[in-house]
């Protein structure tokens, strides 16, 4: 009990102190257990998703047309698939979409029927219009939740397709809960027989198959099975999904926030913890004769200490359990959170278990650390501590004497101290290093995702051109960009293929579709390729891969890899390491040549056009559909023109061929119309373009939403720590100022000012701030490194000026702190010293 | 003589709670160059009060201190402690050495305050701590490896080093044994007759009879005041005798 009373009276001093440690406790229990508690749970919450939609773990979208039976019996026969599901559906890559705003977004989509979905999942409905009410509606849409959370749309609103410069509107009927739909990736949208026939004219047609297994799956096994019966190329008709890679992609981000937060949360712990070693030496330091009276009155050292230890065992037990309950009550915040994130219903359970235990190890480690410092006590019988103890005595060399002094009295003396309170300064050094990792890791991040979602395309390992034209097949893609960069409002033009370019690697575990081939004539043009190490590919038996594969695999510059083509395989030679975060990471680079190798006669049929003012794309996308014509795509969807009959004929003739060119993947047309004795007649050359598009708006809607939280994130991480290196240095400084009271005072009484000693007190502090400053640097960038290289697969590219920027903000944040706070010199009365 | 300090209707209150204490009242006092002034009187008479408000280490509560033609009554805190290191040397009954560092350093850190680092200097200060005992082994002590008396003499280099128009002791033999005083006290003898203006507090009579000047206060007011010539240029049982004389008529 007495030992009790003597903790809370050193609490009752040190109010402030204990107040700190209470807030750092809590903060770092509160992170540490809503870790705890999310990490497993975010799991649990979508695997109950699966369950409850009844989705099948792996699903395959096959071109409709190159579909064959024979895939299916494969599954069965050599994969011992069960419960396998079978149906039609639509599929459009960067479909257009108006958002609630009416801005135009390009998503991903599936669409199909009710049926199919019911043959598919348990079509399970979440919010929805009335029964009586959806019957009256003419065109129904089943949204997945993905556009009721990140969307925002609402039941009975409209949700609006454009294709072909045609709207076709729809109602949201309600939202229903899919298993792998529900993603950036694909999302699936339910609609009745009838718009479904109207759009099979929109959107190409697929074959999907779902289907569940308990032995591993392979996809580029089963493509290679699949090739060697039908001959032919089956991973450049097939799309596949599976639960593995929707959960990564779900829950990829709110991962790395949790993982950020347990890295916010040692910051929050090391400080605590330094806070604590700190106070218990200043306060044996200052209580020392008192130590020395009470040890005299029978107190024994075990008691002394045992009363610092309880006074932390308090505070901190107070913090954590403050904490832990917090996490409890933070829950339903959670679920709010990780629904945003997950773009699912989501309900976790208060793991009490999970958060005793984070509650407990917070007071087990303060415990132990107050433990290793209060055992000073026992080496200070009542002499010593009469004496105020031995380190008083001081025997030692004369550091930096003054005799010697060059410059300022404050700067020297200030340094003088620095060595005066070593161990102090250690602890603290490790305390910034700890929050300058963080804070730094925060603004890089923000740095990097400061500008929206262009920092992602940049690591992309892809190009984003304004307009992307995929030409009909015949047309001369070399005079075409020729005839492009003529454009005044045209910066560069590149010549490329379509991005589902699919190619498999020899000896590749990797990948659910193969890898994707990006060929550029010259790699030394394009904006997003960046290389890691080495070089760009040069002759046509080099390559590069992305610094994924090169991890996952093995591989590595000078290394030969083997690449199967349609008919061939052909051996290259890795130059070059990229940042890539496309295809899972997973890209592979070569110039036009080397690609030829393995498909020779496949010819490069897109071309990327960069503008150089972005805004001017509308104006030059109406240019080039005056120079060359609509699209085939879009003229599919045109409305007959009117005029004479010829032009109505020669219009609906167009309007044939462009379906046929763009949804059946016919090259050539030729017609003749004889009314009477007249012939109309003409062909397809007049089609030059195919389909144009935007890489760029695809990479707005999904990369916009993750840039704009993360940046958020990184934001408050960086204020959050802000806060916690303010609170950690105003305490020292304070200290300081309390510690040395009597010395300011001398100080006071020779003349020097108040300013002069808060200016020593702060360049105590700069040495230690520099080099842990620098320290934290150089920790942040290999950090930064290793976050984003097991995250994604990338690097990212560093600032230097940014690194030192942000070092030299830091050295310069903690100065101002611990100036501000050594402001209590101005209170030490000389006069109240002098009386004492 | 010209007055190096002087007083307009000083006073200083403190208060505690709803209590008031006047310590000094209404005070008019010069204090003029060159002299020896002691201040005595009894306990809780102000004198220290006094010293502090006259030094610059405190403030009025009213009435001017003038240092000079300067008003320093109205100086902030940190003009007061630029007043300080320009003008005044400080000794305390306490010594106040800082602990940390050497007795050189001790010196240096208050000759710092004001003078900029030169071979000269460091041979002047490292000359006056030879002077009053302290020989090179010694300056390179820490203070608690000093004697009393020994620390007391750093006290007194530091507060002479940067030649103040005024010295200010607070009882500087009070923690020490009688030869140590002794020892100190010769010290300020000779400083003041290097021409040096002191003001000494002290309720030892042996101490105050190194003053040219005593100043004796009663209810933080002078209610009496007696002229010395130079110590050890009288009879020194006579300037004793005369000097009790006039404590025992104010009352002491």
């Amino acid at each position: 009990m007495k030992i009790f009373r003597l903790s809370l009276f050193n609490l009752k001093r040190n109010k402030r102190e204990a107040a700190a440690i209470v807030f750092l406790t809590l903060v770092t229990a509160f992170l540490m257990a809503v870790f705890a508690v999310s990490i497993t749970q975010i799991n649990s919450a979508f695997d109950r998703c699966f369950e409850e939609t009844g989705s099948a773990d792996f699903t395959l979208l096959f071109q409709s047309d190159k579909y064959r039976d024979i895939y299916r019996d494969i599954l069965e026969d050599e994969y011992n698939v069960t419960d396998v599901r079978e149906s039609s559906v639509l599929l459009g890559i960067g479909a257009s979409a108006l958002s609630k705003k009416g801005e135009s977004i390009a998503y991903n989509m599936v669409f199909a029927t009710e049926s199919t979905e019911r043959k598919m999942e348990n079509f399970k409905k979440l919010n929805a219009l009335p029964d009586d009410e959806i019957e009256k509606l003419s065109h129904p849409v089943w949204l997945p939740q993905y556009f009721e959370i990140t969307g925002g749309f609402a039941p009975g609103e409209t949700f609006t397709l454009v294709s072909g410069g045609r709207d076709y509107p729809f109602t949201v009927a309600g939202f229903y809960s899919t298993g792998l739909y529900n993603s950036d990736n694909m999302l699936k949208c339910i609609i009745t027989d009838d718009d479904m026939v109207l759009l099979s004219a929109v959107y190409k047609e697929y074959r999907m198959i779902a289907f569940n297994t308990e032995r591993e799956f392979s996809h580029v096994e089963y493509y290679e099975k699949c090739s060697e019966k039908s001959s032919e190329n089956v991973s450049n008709i097939v799309m596949a999904f599976n639960k593995d890679t929707e959960r990564r992609l779900e829950t990829n981000f709110l991962n790395i926030f949790l993982y950020l937060s347990v890295f916010l949360s040692v910051v929050t712990m090391i400080s605590a913890l330094f806070l604590i070693l700190h106070k218990i030496s200043k306060d044996i330091e200052e209580q020392m004769v008192q130590i020395g009276v009470l040890e005299a009155l029978g107190y024994t050292s075990r008691e002394l200490s045992l009363s610092y230890i309880f006074e932390y065992i308090l505070t901190g037990g107070v913090g954590a359990i403050i904490g832990g309950i917090t996490a409890a009550a933070f829950s339903p915040v959670m679920d709010t959170l990780t629904r945003g994130m997950m773009n699912r219903d989501v309900h976790t359970d208060v793991d009490v278990l999970r958060i005793f235990i984070v509650v407990i190890s917070i007071i087990a480690l303060v415990a132990l650390f107050a433990l290793s410092r209060a055992a000073r006590v026992k080496k200070l019988p009542p002499v010593v501590a009469f004496r105020k103890g031995i380190k008083t005595h001081h025997f030692g060399k004369n550091i930096l004497p003054l005799e010697k002094m060059k410059r300022s009295i404050n700067l020297r003396l200030a340094f003088k101290g620095v060595f005066n309170d070593l161990r102090s300064n250690i602890g603290m050094g490790v305390c910034i290093i700890a929050a300058g990792v963080a804070v730094m890791f925060s603004v890089y991040t923000f740095d990097f995702f400061k500008s929206g979602y262009n920092g992602l395309m940049g690591v992309m390992g892809m190009e984003f051109s304004d307009i992307s034209v995929l030409m009909m097949s015949g047309v001369d893609g070399e005079k075409f960009c020729d005839e492009i960069r003529k454009f005044p409002e045209v910066e560069k033009v590149l010549l490329t293929r379509a991005t589902e370019n699919y190619v498999e690697i020899k000896g590749s575990n990797y990948g659910t579709i193969g890898a994707v081939c990006v060929s550029y004539a010259d790699f030394s043009l394009t904006d997003n390729i960046h290389l890691k190490t080495g070089r760009f590919p040069e002759y046509d038996d080099e390559i590069m891969i992305s610094a994924k594969r090169e991890e996952t695999e093995n591989r590595h510059i000078g290394d030969n890899i083997i690449i199967k083509g349609d008919v061939c395989e052909k051996n290259y030679i890795i130059t070059g390491i990229v940042t890539a975060m496309n295809n899972s990471g997973m890209s592979v680079y070569m110039t036009e040549d080397g690609y030829r190798r393995i498909r020779p006669n496949d010819r490069p049929n897109t071309v990327e056009i960069t503008l150089r003012n972005e805004e001017d794309r509308p104006a030059f996308t109406d240019k080039l559909i005056a120079m060359y014509g609509a699209s085939a795509k879009d003229t599919a969807y045109e409305q007959s023109a009117q005029g004479s009959l010829e032009e109505r004929i020669r219009a609906k003739a167009d309007e044939k061929m462009a379906v046929l060119i763009s949804q059946y993947g016919v090259t050539d047309v030729d017609y003749a119309v004889r009314i009477g004795d007249t012939v109309i007649s003409g062909n397809s050359s007049r089609f030059v373009i195919k389909e144009m598009s935007s890489m760029k708006d695809i990479a707005k809607s999904q990369m916009g939403p993750i840039a704009a939280v993360t940046k958020t994130f990184s934001f408050c991480a960086v204020i959050f720590i802000a806060v916690v290196v303010a609170v950690i240095l105003s305490i020292i400084a304070v200290s300081a100022v309390k510690r040395q009271r009597r010395e300011f005072g001398i100080m006071k009484s020779m003349g020097y000012t108040s300013r002069e000693l808060m200016i020593q007190l702060t360049l105590r502090i700069l040495p230690v701030t520099v080099i842990s400053s620098c320290i934290a640097a150089v920790l942040s960038v290999w950090v930064q490194r290793a976050f984003w290289m097991a995250a994604f697969g990338v690097r990212i590219p560093e600032s230097p000026t940014l690194i030192i920027g942000t070092a030299a903000a830091l050295v310069l944040f903690c100065l101002i702190v611990t100036y501000i706070s050594a402001g209590r010199i101005r209170k030490i009365s000389v006069t109240e010293l002098m009386t004492e | 003589m010209i007055p190096v300090l002087r007083t307009e209707k000083l006073c200083k209150s403190f208060s505690n709670g709803a209590a008031q204490q006047h310590v000094i009242r209404n005070l008019d006092l010069e204090i003029m160059e060159g002299d020896f002034t002691v201040i005595m009187g009894a306990s809780g008479s102000g004198k220290s009060t006094l010293l502090y408000a006259l030094s610059g280490m405190d403030k009025p509560t009213l009435g001017k201190v003038f240092f000079g033609d300067a008003d320093i009554s109205g100086y902030t805190n940190d003009q007061l402690a630029v007043f300080r290191r320009k003008n005044c040397g400080f000794v305390f009954q306490s010594i106040y050495l800082l602990e940390n560092q050497s007795v050189l350093d001790n010196v240096l850190t208050g000759a710092f305050a004001v003078q900029k680092n030169s071979p000269e200097l460091i041979k002047r200060v490292k000359e006056l701590l030879a002077k009053v005992g302290l020989d090179e082994e010694m300056q390179k002590k820490y203070p608690n490896q000093l004697s009393g008396g020994e620390a007391q003499r750093v006290g007194i280099v530091r507060a002479v080093i940067n030649e103040p128009k005024i010295l200010f002791a607070d009882e500087p033999t009070g923690s020490l044994n009688s030869a140590s005083g002794r020892d100190v006290l010769d010290i300020f003898t000779g400083v003041h007759e290097n021409g040096q203006s002191i003001v000494m507090v002290t309720h030892d009579i042996k101490t105050a009879l190194r003053g040219t000047r005593v100043i004796y206060l009663r209810d933080g007011k002078a209610v009496g005041e007696h002229k010395m010539t130079k110590y050890g240029g009288d009879d020194l049982k006579e300037r004793r005798e005369k000097l009790t004389a006039f404590l025992e008529e104010m009352g002491w």
